[in-house]
């Protein structure tokens, strides 16, 4: 069986992140509402309305097309009129942009494990409204328009990936891009972030492209990696049969994870583009373009590789620190106030305050903890004040606390038991009050020791200095 | 002119209202009990079959809103018996073309797809206007979508007739709004101009029409037909009233981004100013024409009708006496391809803007089950759509189509630069012509029979022949009455200008106004109305 | 600049094709009507190639040109709600538990 190399191109469409829609002042988010609350005659489509374009989203769009390099961002462009009929589509034509899009020539540097830095090429990017959402019950649809005018990017790639995890890795690399420059949440379940799949395949070496099929509707990476894959082996099997690939346009069905097709031939692409009469071109000002892109971040990937030279952290600490923009920025802070090694804080952040992140399903930012406090936490800890099990602990008192973790541990008592003789009388009391371990020690279970570390911690709510209680047991037992 | 209210001009019910000597409430019965008189049934698609009656009535309307109206002149008494500002059209009975949305109101676009469509908001023209105190009769009958210039592709019937001649057509599109303001049956009513919507009936039936600027007035709730070339605008019993109400529309509007942030004129104050000074241009191009012949197809190079001809020349006179400069031989080559691109560029959008009409949102759903989605949006449109808008749907397909495009819409809109650039060259004060306005008959012939040219769509897009290059540039047009013909049928004339040069052009028509005011042409009333007030 | 060839009229085939994406269930004789109709506004259109025209001439969507000095303000990101939306829905032909109801389009699996 001869190999075959798979040309995977993605049109990704991107919810911006705006309050209002993107051509009537009706609430862009509806997730958590009823069906048709949030419409109004404009995105409903009712005769004699006008759209109005929301500026929010142009700006966004123009940070998009900066962070992915695009050489052209059109000072003029335009909105045209895809004229199609569809029950989700209340004007019957949806507004988008045609020969004219926003920007051109873009570029994502795609890092993939094990490999140098892949190129997947940006064709275009472009404003659209999106349309409304349907659900099937028993032969009927059932139609909601509070998605109609949400805005969206659309950002075509060229043909450059070549695998079911390559798009998975494409996607994952957009979503952290979109929230890093908060243009959009990307939440894929949510449909924040939707990506229609154009696959071929091809012979290995061959620069031909052979006939695509477009598999939309998918919304999880995972459920795009399956229904990739799905349709690349779908795709050999019909070549080695001596079949040839129609154009079709699939669905994929993630509940019972099949592809399907529409039945007749509604597919046909015959949209009549022309330039919308109702709305003037898109402007962007040489001026505002430049305040724009001013204004823009550092971007991930070049975050990583200064993390790594700046504070001489190995890649994987940087990788998961630049996994979202506050983290990066919650790291970086808590380093200078630290002032000592970076790859100190590195490893609180990633093993403690990312555990703290995780359980309450935020980012660093919405934590509510002050890198400072980190800071001291760890300086409390270096300075042997508290031990590191209370510094674990004060680091959930510290989220949203008025008062600072050294004030804290002040009035809560919290400070390393350091005393000798406080200790040697907990522990002396620990003995007598068990007189089978010591027995079962002494008879050579050294290893019993720990437990008697354990219930000397108890006794000190945490605060005994551990290194020093377990000389002072070790001492008393072998007595 | 008789005593009765309906009959006076906005201005002067206005000022009479404020002074005291009727009610808004006594304006309102006087127009209601002249529709009581002359329209006879109103409109509607139940009916089909025809009463002999119909044939000596206007059927403005079809819809008459009294109770919105009474509760209008309700408030506007109110306003006026505590001493506060009714407002600028305080009391003003008005028709508005049932091609703008009405809260409300069934706002049908003269078609069965949208005949139950009740809308649940207010176009911001119509807006305006009631804010400005005016009182909304009702809303009249019009051309399917507007698509026509007769009025007869209606749904609706019977037909509007011409009240001039109960044989003629109105014109159209907006033929209900020229037909009641000539009636009596409304003071103002509020018109779209696509291709000479407004100015056409306009001179058709013998008042005033004035298509604004591209963007002086807001779109927001007139059911489009061709976006891009779309104007509401006046329709009068003269200049002033023309002026004062496009006061009340004009200006930007936070719901239509292409309406401009043009400067706001006192329209009314300008008025009196005279046209000592303007230059004012003839074009043969606008004198000769080119239009099918209704036998062969053939297009043919042919005259006006010589009365429109001549009328031209008597208002040329008469504004040269006025001290205006008149120049003669004003070249315009490209508006002899005004119609074809006409053609190319209004199918394109309303093929578009006509995809909203299918049977799932609001408007008429086909009865019955059906078998899938698409036999559902076949059946409703098909049933729902007359003649016309499903010419233009099926033109517009056919123009847009990859394969088509460039021939056809890239021309087309090229064509419509040409023309705009020839009027440019015609207005611009460094230019040969250095004009202020340009003088044209509105259209080729008066008031046509019914059913004379209805069934062929290209004769009757001819229609517009005088009145669409205005619409391609943008600019505004004012149509004026300027005689009647040898069957007592109304002639107009029309001056365009430059962007947002309206004051002007209202200013050129109020100077003729009042250097004819004393013709004998103008104490001759509408024929239905002689003959039904006298019986 | 050669004449362009004559395009053919609309024959029953390309009728067929853009009564079906005009989405129209068509009466016969109103068909025959609309074809008839539609080669006589072709014959007119036609002239439209016969125009000799630079073919730098710009294209514009309107004939005003908005320049900066008329185009309306750009519109802030504010949240306008319409309160219409009980309005809106009570114009649908048929609605269930406030979504609007459509036959379904038939789709088939791929093995």
């Amino acid at each position: 069986m001869p190999e075959y190399e798979s040309v995977i191109g993605l049109e990704t469409h991107i919810q911006v992140k705006t309050r209002s829609k993107i051509f009537c002042g009706c609430k862009a988010d509806s997730w958590n509402d009823p069906p048709n609350v949030n419409i109004c005659p404009v995105c409903t489509g009712l005769p004699g309305v006008l759209p109005v374009l929301n500026q929010e989203v142009v700006a966004k769009a123009v940070q998009l097309a900066s962070a992915l390099h695009a050489e052209s961002i059109q000072g003029e462009s335009y909105f045209a009129r895809k004229n199609y009929f569809y029950p989700d589509l209340p004007k019957g034509y949806q507004i988008s942009q045609y020969d004219e899009p926003l920007a051109r020539a873009g570029r994502f540097e795609l890092p993939l494990p094990g490999r140098a830095l892949a190129t997947v090429g940006i064709s275009r990017l472009h404003l659209e409204e999106d349309a409304g959402r349907t659900i099937y019950q028993a032969g009927r649809r059932l139609i909601d328009f509070n998605r109609c005018g949400v805005p969206l990017v659309e950002m075509v790639t060229e043909p450059d990936l070549r695998s079911a995890d390559e798009v998975a890795q494409f996607l994952i690399r957009l979503r952290q891009l979109l929230r890093w420059l908060d243009i959009s949440d990307a939440d894929m379940e949510r449909g924040q972030l939707r990506c229609d799949a154009n696959v071929s395949i091809r012979e290995p070496g061959s620069q031909q492209l052979n006939p695509k099929t477009e598999i939309k509707n998918v919304n999880s990476i995972t459920n795009v990696r399956q229904a990739v894959q799905a349709e690349i082996e779908r795709q050999i099997r019909e070549v080695e049969a001596g079949r040839t690939i129609e154009s079709w346009t699939l669905d994929w069905d993630d509940e019972r994870g099949v592809l399907s097709r529409m039945r007749s031939k509604e597919t046909e692409a015959d949209y009549r583009y022309f330039r919308e009469p109702d709305l003037l071109p898109i402007r962007v000002e040489e001026t505002e373009k430049r305040a724009l892109q001013q204004a823009l971040p550092e971007l991930p990937l070049a975050r990583r590789a200064r993390l790594v030279q700046a504070y001489g952290l190995p890649e994987y600490d940087a990788e998961i620190l630049t996994e979202e923009r506050s983290l990066a920025d919650f790291f970086e802070t808590s380093v200078k106030a630290y002032a000592g090694d970076p790859k100190r804080v590195s490893n609180w952040v990633m093993n403690d305050v990312l555990r703290l992140i995780r359980q309450a399903g935020a980012t660093a930012g919405e934590l509510g903890l002050q890198p400072a406090h980190l800071a001291e936490i760890i300086q409390l800890v270096d300075s042997g004040m508290i031990t590191a099990g209370v510094g674990k602990e004060l680091l959930e008192q510290a989220r949203n606390a008025e008062r600072s973790p050294r004030q804290l541990v002040e009035e809560q008592g919290l400070i390393q038991v350091t005393d000798s003789d406080v200790l040697r009388e907990a522990a002396g009391k620990i003995l007598q009050a068990n007189p089978d371990q010591v027995e079962s020690y002494r008879a050579g279970k050294k290893t019993i020791l720990g437990w008697f570390v354990g219930q000397l911690m108890r006794e000190t709510g945490g605060r005994a200095d551990a290194k020093k209680a377990r000389e002072l047991l070790q001492e008393l037992l072998e007595r | 002119m008789t005593g009765q209210i309906c009959d006076l001009p906005a201005l002067e019910l206005v000022r009479r209202l404020k002074r005291g000597e009727f009610s808004a409430g006594e304006a309102l019965d006087s127009t209601l009990a002249r529709i009581e008189l002359v329209e006879g049934r109103s409109g509607s698609v139940q009916n089909t079959s025809a009463d002999p009656l119909d044939a000596a009535r206007v059927h403005a309307y079809i819809t008459v809103t009294r109770e919105r109206a009474r509760q209008q002149a309700r408030a506007v008494d109110r306003a006026l018996a505590s001493g506060e500002d009714p407002g600028p059209l305080a009391g003003v009975p008005l028709a508005v073309k049932d091609i703008f949305c009405v809260a409300g109101t069934p706002s049908t676009a003269g078609s069965r797809i949208l005949a139950n469509f009740v809308s649940p908001y207010t176009a911001t023209p119509v807006a305006r206007l009631e804010a400005a105190g005016a009182l909304t009769i009702g809303k009249a009958n019009l051309d399917e979508f507007t698509y026509g210039s007769s009025n007869e592709s209606s749904a609706f019937n019977p037909t509007t007739r011409n009240p001039w001649a109960a044989d003629r057509v109105p014109g159209g599109s907006s033929g209900g709004s020229a037909a009641a303001v000539a009636a009596g049956e409304a003071t103002l009513s509020l018109g779209t101009d696509t291709s000479g919507s407004i100015r056409q009936p306009a001179a058709f039936c013998g008042v005033v029409g004035l298509k604004p600027t591209y963007g002086r007035v807001s779109r927001y709730g007139l059911i489009a037909f061709a976006s891009s070339l779309d104007s509401p605008g006046p329709l009068a019993r003269n200049t002033t009233d023309a002026a004062l109400m496009l006061g009340a529309i004009a200006g930007p509007d936070w719901r239509d981004s292409t309406a401009a942030n043009a400067p706001l004129t006192d329209y009314v104050a300008e008025l009196e100013a005279g046209v000592q000074g303007l230059r004012v241009g003839l074009s043969p191009d606008f004198l000769r024409l080119r239009t099918p012949d209704a036998e062969t197809g053939e297009l043919r190079e042919q005259g006006l009708q010589p009365e429109i001809e001549q009328a031209v020349r008597r208002v040329a006179e008469t504004l040269a006496g006025l001290g205006a400069e008149i120049v003669e031989d004003v070249p315009m080559p490209s508006v002899r391809f005004a119609i074809p691109a006409y053609f190319v560029i209004s199918r394109v959008e309303a093929a578009s803007n006509l995809h909203r009409y299918d049977g799932v949102k609001y408007g008429h759903r086909a009865a019955g089950p059906a078998a899938d989605l698409s036999q559902l949006y076949r059946r409703s449109r098909g049933e729902g759509f007359g003649t016309q808008p499903k010419l233009r749907i099926l033109m517009g397909m056919y123009v847009s189509g990859a394969q088509y495009e460039k021939r056809y819409y890239e021309q087309a809109l090229r064509v419509r630069t040409a023309i705009r650039r020839d009027f440019e060259r015609a207005f611009d004060q460094e230019g040969p012509a250095r004009l202020d306005a340009l003088l044209a008959p509105t259209t080729p012939t008066t008031a046509f029979e019914l059913g004379k040219v209805y069934g062929d769509s290209v004769l009757m897009q001819y229609a517009d022949l005088l009145t669409v290059p205005a619409n391609h540039a943008g600019i505004p047009a004012l149509s004026v009455p300027a005689g009647l013909d040898t069957s007592r049928l109304p002639i107009g004339v029309q001056w365009m200008g430059p962007d947002f040069s309206e004051a002007t052009l209202l200013r050129i028509g109020r100077a003729y106004e009042r250097a004819t005011a004393d013709q004998p042409w103008r104490q001759i009333r509408p024929a239905i109305l002689r003959e039904l007030m006298s019986a | 600049m050669a004449e362009a060839p004559k395009p053919k009229p609309i024959d029953e085939q390309v009728f067929q094709h853009l009564v079906q994406l005009a989405a129209l269930e068509l009466q016969a004789d109103e068909a025959e009507y609309l074809r008839h109709e539609l080669n006589a506004q072709l014959d007119a259109i036609r002239e439209l190639e016969a125009v000799r025209i630079a073919l730098d001439l710009p294209i514009t969507s309107h004939g005003v040109p908005y320049g900066p000095a008329i185009r309306p303000s750009p519109r802030g990101d504010q949240i306008r709600p319409s309160e219409l939306a009980d309005a809106i829905l009570a114009q649908a032909p048929e609605v269930m538990d406030r979504y609007l109801v459509v036959p379904d389009l038939p789709r088939i699996d791929l093995e």
